[in-house]
């Protein structure tokens, strides 16, 4: 395998539970990951990014005291942020709706359901890789565009002042 | 409403990994051999995880009593130990944490009997030498129609149908 791109890949993880710590370094390490630092909580986090920045962020949900939608909103939002366009992948076994948008609003990248496989973390990280997000800043919000997909027909409501820019009216 | 929002192209702001370096990572990442390198890595580090699980399940045996931390053990033991090799264990933690999760949107108290199966059940299946026998299987599928069971009868208030 050639591993000299992902040799130069630094990853944080955040992860409260020391296994699943273990888990995500062993999975890293299989693909030549080598660059890796641990967290257990999103507080900690953030102290180690203000030492020393990296490219990708693998961030469980639930954490104590500070938990995964806080340390996503605090890497977009706070002036003291190393990388507001850092990539974030948020690993959940939580199935509530709720708390998914609640992520998805704090400007998460991507979602990996736990139970995690091989394949479903190395499909996440090809998926920012192939295709970066664009960001959107408004007043109410910093992070990827939350609209995965445009629909040819889609009716409205338009809430952006250039969301009509770009349409071909006939 | 926003005054005006502001759009960022993906070149226009710092990416992960150079562009070339992108198709490299992104072809490695979909290949078969690295799902298969990761799949033995997890194999080598099983039998770690597997007591990284089982410390888990005797805190959650400790926990019985306290719903929030017996529902914060049953999360954690569902999140990997199915990636550990152990797919009861994992199942029947995930209708432990479902049980839990659906009582608290009815705002209803859960059942200590519903909640002490479940954890005897992890016990038993976290433990076991042969942890994909019929048994732990069986023990999860009678589990899951329990809490579908005690579901039914908190939505309606009424005893369900115990067909």
């Amino acid at each position: 395998m050639s591993g000299s791109a992902f040799e130069v890949l630094r990853v944080l993880i955040v992860e409260d539970n020391q296994h699943m710590r273990s888990l995500l370094r062993t999975l890293l390490n299989s693909i030549g990951i080598r660059e890796i630092q641990e967290a257990g909580n999103g507080a900690t986090a953030l102290e180690m990014l203000r030492e020393k920045p990296c490219d990708l962020v693998l961030s469980d949900l639930a954490m104590k005291p500070m938990d995964g939608i806080d340390f996503s909103r605090e890497i977009r939002q706070s002036p003291r942020s190393a990388n507001p366009f850092m990539p974030i992948i948020m690993i959940t076994g939580h199935t509530e709706k709720q708390r998914v948008e609640m992520a998805r609003d704090a400007g998460v990248t991507e979602f990996l359901a736990k139970p995690i496989t091989p394949q479903s973390l190395f499909s996440r990280i090809a998926q920012i890789v192939e295709h970066p997000r664009p960001f959107v800043r408004c007043d109410t919000y910093f992070g990827p565009d939350r609209r995965r997909k445009t629909l040819d027909h889609y009716p409205g409501p338009w809430r952006r002042h250039d969301d009509l820019r770009d349409l071909h009216v006939p | 409403m926003t005054k005006e929002t502001q759009h960022i192209p993906p070149d226009a702001y710092p990416q992960m990994v150079s562009k070339s370096d992108a198709v490299k990572i992104s072809r490695v990442l979909r290949s078969s051999e690295a799902v298969e390198r990761g799949a033995r890595a997890i194999q080598e580090a099983s039998e770690h995880l597997r007591e990284g699980v089982r410390d888990y399940v005797r805190e959650l045996e400790e926990a019985i009593g306290d719903h929030e931390i017996t529902a914060g053990k049953a999360h954690e033991i569902r999140g990997f130990a199915e990636t550990a090799g152990l797919r009861a264990t994992g199942r029947i933690a995930n209708g432990l944490c479902r049980y839990f999760e659906e009582m608290r949107k009815f705002g209803a108290q859960p059942d200590p009997a519903v909640i002490t199966l479940h954890v005897s059940a992890i016990v038993r299946a976290a433990n076991a030498e042969d942890e994909a026998s019929r048994m732990s299987d069986v023990v999860a599928k009678e589990l899951a129609a329990l809490v579908a069971h005690k579901l039914a009868e908190t939505k309606t208030g009424l005893p369900a149908n115990s067909d």
